[in-house]
């Protein structure tokens, strides 16, 4: 029998019992669409908290410390740290490599702030203003510009300002600091000195994480140097032009900095980010266990269908058999018939998936997650991989689930399938 | 002399018995008939006399306990079921008591299945289809689905179904058990003709008399052997 038979055939066995065929169809579109639409929410939640690190955070695509820096640098800073000649040789060696775009040293540093009559802890990061910008670009999609929810996570640092400091809107708040106000900072010098300077408050930003929003700073690179006693860098952040390529850089940036005497450690952003690592696990366990849900409400309602349809028709499938069709030709009619349920069902379910995906979209639906800050929009993604993928396997599950069924009907006599009742 | 023509089926001192737990039944008790081609022939006999078990076995879709079938000289016997189901769509046609259509199909789409199913041309297999319900006097239904259909009508698109394939011989299960008697008169007419202008060998099984005086050769069962084996004047 050609495949044009079996085809029409097997869409017109879906026709048979229409109810049955549209229960399994809504059973698959739902099922496909609940996978759409958390694939998407969460597709929509990683690239947030990835533009986050990389740009909000200010993570960059790779971070270069001295190796050990992260476990000894605390307890002996002057020999982990890069000194200001070392910071220099190392931008230019990365600098010249294709595909980087900023290379801007870093200066991480603690202490306390004071308003005048009280005082609290601060951590703070030195920055190159123009890099800070530099990084920031792409934080934002254009939609979360628009929307202006955002602003408060945008963080600007002016050249032209020296000793302006940024406040986290939670210290600001903390000790009533008003714009443009001199608030005196205490800190220990990479010797082991007090040494106290004056920061000009500026434009309180959100630091996007409850924990740090009551004590988080960012100045001026130089000013951070003058605070430390040092004019060097604890370590130099890396944004490339090609998010894809970070791991190739680092291999690359490895080997070279080895080559020219550098015993350098080189983080990816993904490392840094135990937030980013921790919901996307969280997440694809969440998803991996729907889709299992989804998965066997579908063999089922599927192998129900076929199993319920072959025993109806079992008379016709002796009929069949009787006038020339092959056991393996019964096998591919009643599987075939399951795919093109399948595929129908999936079909729906994207159709679904786009219709929810839109009216969720369109709701403007904010929410609070758990230690954030600042509520966050609930947004919907179009998951082009994952989607094709569930259409794939539902396709390839939903077919099987049918062999078992249309195997037994295959092997029945003739002689009783059709004297079936 | 010519030699003797070779039977189209020949069964030989066939057995059919059916385990029903720990019961055997014999069905059929040493069957040894020939079935020569062209000819016009009904099974006939009461309700248990084993007349579906003979049909199903001349129809290779039920094989014997013992004894052998051959069909146009060749042994069924040792065939797979894939030859021999090959071996069916080529040479067996069928109609059934309640008529088989796939109630999805239209008539002609009904009548062309077994030779789509056999592999052929769709064009082809349209054109045989459309000749066939025309042959069977349903040229106006060729696009109505069955449950559009009298009953007579159903089973002359079963015959048509049966014919379209050009088998050597067709099988019919009380082709005519479902219907009234003016129809199953029309239905055994019909097959007559089939008979009479292609050439093809029927062979039917019936409980009505009536129907006997159409037929070239009546075979009666009585609890599964031949009780008389007549040819018709």
């Amino acid at each position: 029998m050609n495949r044009a038979t079996f085809f029409t055939l097997a869409l017109r066995g879906l026709t048979r019992n229409r109810r049955r065929s549209l229960v399994t169809l809504l059973a698959i579109a739902f099922g496909f669409a609940a996978i759409g639409l958390f694939a998407g929410y969460t597709h929509n939640i990683y690239d947030g908290l990835a533009r986050g690190s990389i740009h909000g955070e200010l993570l960059g695509h790779l971070t270069l410390n001295k190796r050990g820096m992260r476990e000894e640098g605390k307890l002996n800073p002057e020999r982990y740290m890069l000194s200001a000649e070392e910071v220099a040789k190392i931008s230019a060696l990365v600098a010249s490599e294709p595909g980087v775009k900023l290379v801007t040293p870093r200066l991480s540093l603690s202490g306390l702030i004071s308003n005048g009559r009280a005082s609290t802890i601060f951590i703070a990061e030195g920055i190159e203003p123009t890099a800070m910008n530099r990084l920031q670009e792409g934080v934002l999609t254009r939609e979360e510009r628009t929307s202006g929810i955002y602003d408060g996570l945008i963080k600007k640092l002016d050249p032209a300002k020296p000793i302006e400091i940024l406040p986290s809107r939670g210290l600001f708040d903390l000790l009533h600091f008003s714009q443009e106000e001199l608030a005196p900072m205490l800190v220990s010098t990479i010797a082991g000195q007090a040494n106290a300077l004056d920061g000009a408050i500026g434009k309180p930003f959100d630091a996007g994480n409850a924990g740090l929003n009551d004590k988080f700073i960012f100045m001026p690179l130089a000013l951070a140097q003058s605070l430390v006693d040092f004019g060097g860098a604890d370590r130099l952040t890396l944004l490339l032009a090609d998010a894809d390529q970070t791991e190739a850089m680092r291999a690359k940036l490895t080997q070279k900095l080895a080559a020219a005497g550098f015993d350098i450690e080189i983080k990816t952003w993904q490392e840094l980010s135990d937030f980013y690592n921790q919901v996307h696990t969280m997440f694809d366990m969440i998803f991996g266990f729907i889709f299992a849900i989804v998965l066997t409400v579908v063999v089922m309602s599927v192998a129900n269908s076929m199993g319920m349809t072959v025993v109806e028709r079992t008379r016709e499938i002796g009929t069949l058999r009787a006038i020339g069709l092959k056991r393996s030709g019964v096998v591919r009619l009643f599987t075939l018939e399951s795919l093109l349920l399948t595929l129908l069902g999936c079909a729906a379910g994207l159709l679904l998936t786009l219709l929810v995906r839109y009216g969720i979209n369109a709701a403007e639906i904010n929410y609070t997650p758990p230690n954030n800050a600042t509520p966050v929009p609930l947004l919907v993604d179009f998951d082009g991989v994952r989607i094709l993928f569930t259409f794939a396997l539902m396709s390839v599950v939903g077919t099987l689930a049918a062999f078992l069924p249309a195997r037994r009907a295959a092997n029945q006599p003739i002689v009783d399938a059709l004297g079936h009742v | 002399m010519s030699a003797p023509t070779p039977p189209l089926l020949r069964l030989h001192d066939v057995h059919r018995r059916f385990h029903l737990g720990e019961t055997t039944i014999e069905a059929l008790k040493g069957i040894s008939l020939d079935i020569h081609s062209g000819e016009f022939l009904a099974v006939w006999g009461p309700s248990g006399s084993g007349k579906s078990t003979l049909m199903n076995i001349l129809g290779l879709i039920d094989a014997p306990s013992s004894g052998s079938v051959q069909l146009d000289g060749r042994d069924t016997h040792a065939m797979a079921d894939d030859e021999l189901t090959g071996f069916r769509s080529h040479k067996i046609g069928f109609v059934f008591q309640s008529f088989n259509l796939v109630p999805v199909l239209s008539a002609k789409e009904n009548v062309q299945l077994p030779l789509q199913i056999r592999g052929g041309d769709l064009i082809e297999a349209a054109a045989l289809a459309e000749r066939a319900l025309i042959d069977v006097g349903l040229a106006d239904f060729m696009h109505s689905r069955p449950d559009k259909l009298s009953g007579g009508q159903r089973q002359r698109v079963a015959i048509a179904r049966a014919l379209a394939v050009a088998p050597r011989v067709v099988i019919a299960d009380e082709p005519t058990a479902n219907l009234d008697s003016e129809n199953s008169a029309m239905i055994v007419e019909l097959m007559r003709e089939m008979n009479r202008a292609k050439g093809v060998t029927f062979i039917f099984t019936t409980h009505d008399p009536r129907l006997l005086a159409h037929v070239d050769r009546k075979i009666l069962l009585r609890d599964g052997a031949i009780a008389a084996d007549e040819e018709s004047v």
